[in-house]
C-alpha cells in the first residue's frame, strides 16, 4: 500500500520530464566506490553528471527528495529467458531452444516481446537488464541435445520494440559443453526397491559408451571451429568460389574475440574440458551455471575466467553433499578470487535474482561482493562496465532508489530509471492486487 | 531394595537433566509478542517462557545471546520423504495412505531440519480429483517411519482441481504410458471434475447408508450379510463425518467457488485450499466458511492456471479473514522447504504483513490447518519444544539456522554438522580405498571353477 | 523343432536317470564324516537308506543286509541343501528374467490377469479397481507347475541342492508355493509340500491400470484381504440360509487368498521391513520376508518381531565401467561393504534365516557368497543350518526335511571334503533316496553351463573384478 501511494506521487512530476533529473539527500552506493551518505545524483539526458554531497553543476532540472532512500545501480541478470517465454508450461508461448545442435546464426533480441508480463514484473524488484538467452531453461522451452544455442542479446527491462531495449545484440555466443553422461544411482535411481533398498538401486549407462558420446559432440565442435576459421580465411582472402554461410558468418565475431561465449559447465570434468578448449581455439568464454568447480577453482581465478552462477535455491547437487552446498558455493568463488555475476536462467523467479547474491552472505559472501556481482562484476563480465554497473560520472543512469539494501527481501524498490528514464513500477500483480484488495 | 533406590535417584537426576533452558534470545513466540528473555524445556515440553525465568539446577543451558528464537517451522504441503507420491490409475483414489511409503532416511529430511522446519503434512499428489490419505510428520531424523509420524495429527485427505486432475482426460495432453487415446480417464474438463467429486461422495453417503440399513437389521435380529467394506469410500465417509480434514489443491477461483458449494452441500468443513493461487479473489467466501488458505509466496506463470497468481495473494486472504499459510510443495529435494522464513518474509514486501503475521504464516497457522495448533506452533508453556535457533532475525536473507530442537532434544545443530563433514569424507574415503584393495587382492585370481 | 527339443529334453534328463537299471532302495554310506546338522559331527559312522527315508545314523549304525554300499572313507555326508526361495523346477521361470535379485528384472514380471476372465486376453485392459483384481495370481499353485524336466535341476543338484521352495512369480501375488525335491521321475513324486506360502511383490511398475504406485499396492493388498474375509462370511451365511442370502459369485482370486497359510513378502531393508510387519499384522497372515539386502541392520526389528528371513545372496557390488570422477554415496559404499556381514549379524541376534538362489546363475555361487560371509565371522555351522534345517523350519517342514535324522527324507549329499571349500567337491546325490550324479563339469563356466542362467554383465559374488 505504501508502495502504491509513493508512486502515485513520483510518477506525475517525473511525467514528460524526459532524462534529466536530481536526486538529492540520498544515501548512495556507487559500487566502484563506499557509500556516500546524505548524497546526490545528477543525471543529464540518460548520464550519470555528477554524484556527491554537492552538485557543482547549476543545470534546471527537476530535483527528488531522496530523503531516507538509497541509490544503487539497476542489477543485471546475467542469464533470462525473458521476453522469450511467457508461460513455462505452454510450448506455444516459449520461443527458447530452436532446433539443431548448432545456431550460433539466431539471436535472442529479436524475439523478446516487449510486452511480455514478466518484464514489468521484474523490473519491480530492482532489476534493469538482462542477458536474454535462446537456450531452454527448462519447462516447455525444447532445444534438448542443442550445443550452441544462439546469440544471447544485453537488453533493458524498457523499451516500446526489442529494438529501444537493445543494448548489445550479440551479447553471447550460447553453448553448452557435452558431458558424460552415465547417470547415476543417486536416490531415487530407480530399481526395484522388491530386491534393493530404492537408494541404491543403479541404473547407469557405461561410463565407456558414455564418454564415447561425449567426445563424438565434442568433435563435431571442433570441427564447426575448424569450418568457422576456414570460412574466415576464404572471406578474408576473397577466395574464387566463396559462398556467404550465415552459421559460419555468425561464428567469425566469435573467432576474433569479440564474442565471448558463454559456456554451460557445472562440474570440474566439463569446466576443465571447456577451458582447455577455449585456450586451444584462442576463444573468449564466459563459464555459466557452475557448480562443482573442485581443482579448477585456481584455475579459474588464474586464467581470469569468469562465471556466471545459477539460482543457489536449489537442492544440494549430490545425497552426501553438506545442506548448504549451494548457498556456499559463491563465497568459495569469491575466497578463491574468481570473478562471477548471478543469473536466475529463468522468467518465473527473476525477480529473485537480488536473493540468489544475498543468500550467499551468511554462508560466505561478503556483502560488498554479493552486490559488486549483481551490478559492476556483470557489467565487466560482458563488456559493459564503461557504460554499466556503477554509479560513476558518464555512466547510462541505471539507476534503482530503494528504502534500504535491495538485497534484502523486505526492501521495496521505490523508482526506477533506465537511461535516465523514470520506469513505470506498476506491474499486472500491482494492478490485480488493488483490484481484488477492493472488492466489496 | 536398593537397587530400586539407586535406581529411584538417578531418576531424578535424570529428570534434572531433562531440563534444557534456551537462555538470553529474542524470543519470537508468535502468538504471545517477540522479547529478550529465556524457554525452558522438560520432557520435550515447554514448561516456561518469559523474560525473566527460573532455571533448575544442573538444566542444560544453551545460550542465545543475541540470537534469535522461534518456533519449529510447519510446511502444510510437502512430498517429501515419500517412495511414491501419486496413485494416477483412477480418479478417486482415496484409498491409498502415505503413511505406507513413507521413506525416513530420505535426505530431504535433515535439510529441511537445517532450514528450520520440524513439521510438514506430506501429501499424496495432485494427480486425481480425490487423491490420497495424508500424513504429518516431524523431523526426527535418525528416526523409523513411525517414530516420524505425528501421532496426534488428525487424519486428512488429499482433493485436487485444474490443469492436473483433467490432463490425463485431454486427448491432446499428456498420456499415462500404456493408456492410449480410448483409455482417455475422466475428466477433462473442470466440469467433469465436479461431477466426479460430486459422484464420490454420492456413494460415500449411500455407503453410510447401506452400513445402517445393516446394522437396524442385525438389531432386529435378522441374519444379515454386512456390506463389504470398501476402502476408497471409508475415508470419504470419515471426511462426511467430520473426522478427516480436506486439503484441496486448486488454482481458479472458479474452480475454488464451485468445490465450496459442493462442499457446503455435503456439510464439509474445515477444508485448506492448497495452492490457491487465486483464491484473493475469493477471499470472502473462503473466510464467510472458516476454511484456510495454504499457498505459494510468489511462483507464478509456470502454468496457465497460475497466470493470474500474485505474491499479494497471502495478504490479500489475511486481511480478509483467512487463516493463511506458506508451503513449499517440496517432493525429494527439500529445496523451498529450508527457506520458508525468507519466504514468509516476501509476504511482508508483498502486502504489508507485520513479522508476527509472517511469521505465524510458517507456524501456527499451518498448525491450525493441520489440527495441531495445541501441540505446535508457537513458543507458548505447555506446547512441544519444537524450536529453532536462528543467529540473526529469521525474516532476514541474512540468517541462517543454527539448532533445531524437537520434543527438547537438538535434532540440528550447524557447528556439529561442520565437524561432521570431515568424518564423513574420511569415512567414504575408507570403504573406498577397502573396496580398491579388494578389487586388487581379487583381481589376478579368477577362481572360477573351469 | 520339436524333434530337436524333445532331444534336448532327453539329453537334459540322462544325468537325471538313476544310473543303474536297478535302482537300490536300501543303502548305506559307511565311515564317513556325517554332518548332521540337528545334532554333533559324526567324525565317522554310517547312514542307512531306505525306500527313501533315512533309517539309521551313528557311529554304529548297523549295515542292514542286503544294502548297496557306498564307501564313505574321506568323504564327508550333509543333509541336501535347500534353496529356500526359489523358482528351480518351474521350466518356465527358467526362461524369464529372475523376478527378484536381479535389479530391475522384477518390474517386468507384473502382468494383469482379471480375475474372472473365461479366456485369457491378448492386450490386457487397464484396472480400474480391485474388482478386477489386478495382478493376482493367487490361485496359481507351484505344486501344479513343476516338473522334473526343468533344465535347471541337474545343475542345482550338482551343486549339493536337493531341494527348493519354489515359487510362482508372475504379478504383486504370484501365487503359491511348494517345497519340492530335486528330483523324482514325476512332478507329483516331487512335491514335500504344497503348500509353503503365497509368494508377494510391491512392484507395479510398467502397469498403468490400478494400482501403479507403492501405497497402491499396499491399499490393493488391504481391500483384497478384506474382500476375502466378506467372501468367506458370505459363503458361511449362504451356507446357513440360501433362501434369504444371496449366492456367492465364485471368485479364484479371493478363494485362493483364504488359502494362505504364510504371506512370502518383499524386505530389502529395514524401512521395507517396517511396512511389511505392518501389511503382514493388517492382512493377519504371518509372513516370511525376502531379500533382506540390508540384513545388517534388520536384526533387531526381526528379532522383536520373531520373524525369519529369506536371504538373497548376490552381494551387492561395485558396478563395471563407472564414471571414475562420480563417488558412489555412502550408503551404497556401506551397503556393498556391509551386506555380506548380513548373515553373522543375523545369526548373532538369533534370527532365523535361509538362503535363496534369487539373482544367481550357478547354484555353487550360492554356497561361495556364504564363503565370503564366513570369512567375514559367520559359522560354518550357522552357514549350513541356513542351507538346511533353517529352510526346513521356516516351511514348517522341519520333521522332514533339513537334517540327518532317522526317519527324515534321505535327501543327502556326499562331498569330498568341507562343502565351503571351494575345492570340495560334490561326489553324489541323493533325493528321496534315490542316487543322482552331479552334471559333468562344463568347460564354458557357470554363465553357459546353466541353462537358465542369463549371462549377465555382472557375475555373482566378488568374482567379477577384473
Amino acid at each position: 500500500m505504501k508502495l502504491v501511494f509513493a508512486l502515485a506521487l513520483a510518477l506525475p512530476v517525473l511525467a514528460g520530464q524526459n532524462d534529466s533529473f536530481l536526486i538529492r539527500n540520498a544515501t548512495v552506493h556507487p559500487v566502484s566506490g563506499p557509500k556516500l551518505d546524505n548524497a546526490s545524483v545528477l543525471v543529464i539526458d540518460g548520464k550519470i553528471a555528477e554524484v556527491g554531497a554537492k552538485i557543482a553543476t547549476k543545470a534546471k532540472v527537476r530535483a527528488i527528495d531522496g530523503k531516507g532512500l538509497h541509490i544503487f545501480p539497476g542489477l543485471i541478470d546475467s542469464g533470462s529467458p525473458i521476453g522469450l517465454v511467457e508461460i513455462a508450461s505452454v510450448r506455444e508461448s516459449s520461443d527458447t531452444g530452436e532446433i539443431g545442435e548448432f545456431n550460433p546464426q539466431i539471436r535472442a533480441l529479436i524475439a523478446v516481446n516487449p510486452e511480455s508480463d514478466h518484464i514489468p514484473v521484474t523490473r519491480a524488484n530492482g532489476i534493469t537488464s538482462v542477458m536474454v538467452v535462446p537456450g531452454s531453461t527448462g519447462g516447455r522451452g525444447g532445444g534438448s541435445g542443442s550445443i550452441i544455442s544462439g546469440q544471447a542479446s544485453l537488453i533493458h527491462l524498457n523499451g516500446w520494440t526489442w529494438e529501444q531495449m537493445e543494448i548489445r545484440r550479440g551479447g553471447a555466443l550460447q553453448m553448452t559443453w557435452p558431458a558424460i553422461s552415465s547417470g547415476g544411482g543417486r536416490f531415487g535411481g530407480g530399481g526395484d526397491p522388491d530386491s534393493m533398498p530404492a537408494a541404491m538401486a543403479a541404473r547407469r549407462t557405461p561410463f565407456s559408451e558414455a564418454k564415447r558420446n561425449q567426445e563424438a559432440q565434442v568433435r563435431k565442435i571442433q570441427e564447426l571451429f575448424e569450418s568457422a576459421r576456414r570460412y574466415q580465411q576464404a572471406k578474408t582472402a576473397s577466395e574464387p568460389g566463396f559462398k556467404p554461410d550465415l552459421k559460419l558468418e555468425a561464428m567469425i565475431p566469435v573467432l576474433e574475440g569479440k564474442l565471448p561465449i558463454m559456456v554451460f559447465a557445472a562440474r570440474e570434468r566439463e569446466i576443465r574440458e571447456a577451458v582447455q578448449w577455449a585456450e586451444k581455439e584462442k576463444v573468449k568464454i564466459v563459464l555459466a551455471g557452475v557448480r562443482r568447480p573442485g581443482k579448477m577453482t585456481e584455475e579459474l581465478a588464474k586464467k581470469n575466467i569468469p562465471v556466471i552462477l545459477s539460482s543457489p535455491f536449489t537442492p544440494p547437487l549430490e545425497e552426501d553433499d553438506p545442506y548448504d552446498e549451494p548457498y556456499s558455493l559463491p563465497g568459495a568463488l569469491h575466497k578463491a578470487g574468481v570473478k562471477f555475476a548471478f543469473a536466475s536462467f529463468g522468467t518465473q523467479f527473476a525477480r529473485n535474482l537480488p536473493y540468489e547474491a544475498s543468500q550467499g552472505v551468511p554462508f560466505g559472501l561478503p556483502y560488498d561482493a554479493a552486490l559488486r556481482a549483481l551490478t559492476l562484476s556483470a557489467a565487466e563480465i560482458w563488456g559493459i562496465a564503461d557504460q554499466y554497473g556503477s554509479i560513476q560520472p558518464g555512466k547510462t543512469a541505471d539507476l534503482i532508489v530503494t528504502d534500504g539494501d535491495p538485497l534484502e527481501i523486505q526492501t521495496q524498490v521505490k523508482m526506477m530509471f533506465i537511461k535516465g528514464e523514470a520506469v513505470d513500477l506498476e506491474t499486472k500483480h500491482t494492478g490485480l492486487y488493488k483490484k481484488y484488495l477492493a472488492r466489496p | 531394595m536398593r537397587v530400586l533406590t539407586l535406581l529411584l535417584i538417578s531418576g531424578a537426576l535424570l529428570s534434572a537433566q531433562n531440563v534444557t533452558v534456551i537462555q538470553n534470545g529474542i524470543i519470537h513466540t508468535v502468538t504471545k509478542g517477540t522479547f529478550q528473555g529465556s524457554v525452558v524445556i522438560r520432557d520435550g515440553k515447554i514448561t516456561d517462557v518469559g523474560e525473566k525465568v527460573m532455571t533448575p539446577p544442573g538444566a542444560k543451558i544453551v545460550d542465545a545471546t543475541g540470537k534469535h528464537v522461534m518456533p519449529g517451522i510447519i510446511d502444510a504441503h510437502t512430498h517429501i520423504a515419500l517412495d511414491s507420491i501419486n496413485e494416477m490409475s483412477l480418479s478417486v483414489t482415496s484409498m491409498v495412505d502415505m503413511e505406507d511409503v513413507v521413506a525416513p532416511e530420505q535426505p530431504s529430511i535433515y535439510r529441511a531440519l537445517a532450514g528450520g522446519v520440524t513439521t510438514a503434512n506430506t501429501m499424496h499428489g495432485s494427480a486425481n480429483s480425490i487423491g490420497g490419505q495424508n500424513v504429518v510428520f516431524k523431523m526426527r531424523w535418525g528416526q523409523n517411519a513411525d517414530g516420524l509420524i505425528f501421532k496426534q495429527a488428525p487424519p486428512s485427505l488429499k482433493m485436487a482441481l485444474g490443469e492436473n486432475v483433467k490432463r490425463s482426460g485431454n486427448p491432446s495432453g499428456f498420456q499415462m504410458p500404456g493408456v492410449g487415446q480410448q483409455n482417455l480417464r475422466y475428466p477433462g474438463t473442470r466440469m467433469g471434475v465436479e461431477d466426479v467429486i460430486r459422484e464420490a461422495y454420492t456413494r460415500a453417503r449411500a455407503y453410510q447408508q447401506e452400513w445402517k440399513d445393516y446394522e437396524a437389521r442385525k438389531a432386529r435380529g435378522e441374519t444379515a450379510l454386512p456390506p463389504r467394506r470398501d476402502l476408497q469410500i471409508e475415508p470419504l465417509v470419515e471426511v462426511l463425518e467430520g473426522k478427516r480434514r480436506v486439503h484441496a489443491h486448486c488454482y481458479r477461483a472458479d474452480e475454488i467457488l464451485m468445490l465450496m458449494r459442493v462442499f457446503d452441500d455435503f456439510g464439509i468443513k474445515n477444508v485448506t485450499w492448497q495452492h490457491v493461487l487465486e483464491g484473493y479473489k475469493v477471499a470472502k467466501e473462503m473466510a464467510a466458511r472458516g476454511d484456510g488458505a495454504s499457498t505459494f509466496s510468489d511462483w507464478w506463470a509456470y502454468k496457465v492456471e497460475a497466470g493470474a497468481a500474485i505474491p499479494y495473494k497471502a495478504a490479500i486472504m489475511q486481511a480478509k479473514g483467512v487463516n493463511v499459510s506458506i508451503n513449499s510443495d517440496d517432493a525429494g529435494g527439500a529445496e523451498l522447504m529450508r527457506r520458508l522464513n525468507t519466504e514468509a518474509a516476501k509476504i511482508m514486501k508483498y502486502g504489508g504483513v507485520s513479522e508476527d503475521q509472517a511469521l505465524a504464516m510458517i507456524t501456527i497457522n499451518p498448525a491450525r490447518q493441520l489440527g495441531i495448533d495445541k501441540f505446535v506452533g508457537s513458543i507458548e508453556a505447555g506446547k512441544d519444544a519444537d524450536i529453532v535457533i536462528y543467529d540473526k532475525n529469521p525474516l532476514s536473507i541474512y540468517s541462517k539456522v543454527e539448532k533445531v530442537f524437537i520434543d527438547g532434544k537438538p535434532y540440528f545443530d550447524r557447528d556439529n554438522d561442520m565437524t561432521e563433514r570431515p568424518k564423513k569424507e574420511a569415512q567414504k574415503k575408507g570403504l573406498l580405498d577397502k573396496e580398491k584393495d579388494s578389487e586388487k587382492r581379487n583381481a589376478p585370481q579368477m577362481r572360477r571353477p573351469s | 523343432m520339436r524333434q530337436q527339443l524333445l532331444s534336448l529334453l532327453l539329453l537334459a534328463c540322462a544325468a537325471m536317470i538313476p544310473t543303474s537299471a536297478e535302482v537300490p532302495s536300501l543303502i548305506a554310506i559307511q565311515d564317513a564324516r556325517i554332518v548332521t546338522v540337528s545334532g554333533a559331527v559324526i567324525e565317522k559312522g554310517n547312514v542307512v537308506l531306505n525306500r527313501g527315508i533315512i533309517t539309521d545314523v551313528g557311529p554304529a549304525a548297523a549295515i542292514p543286509k542286503g544294502a548297496w554300499i557306498v564307501d564313505g572313507k574321506g568323504l564327508t555326508v550333509y543333509p541336501g541343501l535347500i534353496d529356500a526361495f526359489s523358482t528351480w523346477g518351474i521350466p518356465e521361470a527358467a526362461t524369464a528374467a529372475p523376478a527378484t535379485g536381479g535389479g530391475r528384472g522384477g518390474a517386468i514380471q507384473v502382468q494383469i490377469t482379471p480375475g474372472q476372465a473365461a479366456t485369457p486376453q491378448a492386450t490386457p485392459a487397464r484396472s480400474q479397481g480391485p474388482q478386477d483384481r489386478p495382478g493376482t495370481n493367487s490361485w496359481v499353485k507351484a505344486a501344479d507347475l513343476v516338473k522334473p524336466t526343468d533344465r535347471r535341476l541337474d545343475q542345482a543338484r550338482g551343486a549339493g541342492f536337493t531341494s527348493a521352495v519354489t515359487f510362482p512369480r508372475q504379478g504383486l501375488i504370484g501365487g503359491h508355493g511348494a517345497v519340492v525335491n530335486l528330483g523324482g521321475e514325476t512332478s507329483g513324486k516331487m512335491i514335500v509340500e504344497p503348500d509353503a506360502g503365497l509368494h508377494m511383490t510391491t512392484q507395479p511398475s510398467g502397469y498403468s491400470g490400478y494400482p501403479n504406485s507403492l501405497m497402491g499396492v499396499f491399499a490393493y493388498f488391504r481391500q483384497l484381504w478384506l474382500d476375502a474375509g466378506h467372501y468367506k462370511l458370505s459363503r458361511e451365511l449362504y451356507a446357513q440360509s440360501p433362501a434369504s442370502v444371496p449366492r456367492p459369485e465364485y471368485d479364484r482370486a479371493l478363494e485362493g487368498i483364504l488359502g494362505a497359510r504364510r504371506l512370502l513378502l518383499p524386505a530389502s531393508g529395514p524401512i521395507q521391513l517396517d511396512r511389511m510387519t505392518g501389511l503382514s499384522a493388517d492382512l493377519k497372515t504371518p509372513a516370511v520376508y525376502w531379500g533382506v539386502v540390508e540384513g545388517y541392520r534388520m536384526a533387531d526389528t526381526l528379532k522383536k518381531a520373531g520373524a525369519s528371513v529369506i536371504l538373497n545372496v548376490k552381494w551387492p557390488v561395485k558396478e563395471r565401467d563407472t564414471d571414475p570422477e562420480q563417488v558412489d554415496s555412502l550408503r551404497t559404499l556401506e551397503l556393498r561393504d556391509k551386506a555380506p556381514t548380513s548373515p553373522a549379524i543375523l545369526a548373532a541376534a538369533g534370527v532365523r534365516f535361509a538362503v535363496s538362489s534369487d539373482g544367481i546363475d550357478a547354484p555353487r555361487d550360492i554356497i561361495r557368497a556364504l564363503k565370503k560371509s564366513i570369512d567375514l565371522g559367520l559359522k560354518k555351522e550357522d552357514a549350513l543350518r541356513a542351507l538346511t534345517l533353517s529352510a526346513a523350519e521356516i516351511y514348517g517342514v522341519s520333521a522332514r526335511l533339513g537334517s540327518i535324522e532317522k526317519g527324515k527324507i534321505a535327501n543327502l549329499i556326499v562331498t569330498t571334503g568341507d562343502l565351503f571349500d571351494d575345492k570340495t567337491k560334490v561326489q553324489l546325490i541323493f533325493v528321496d533316496g534315490v542316487k543322482y550324479l552331479p552334471p559333468p563339469e562344463t568347460p564354458q563356466g557357470p554363465a553357459g553351463g546353466f541353462p537358465g542362467g542369463r549371462p549377465g554383465p555382472t557375475g555373482p559374488v566378488d568374482q567379477e573384478v577384473r
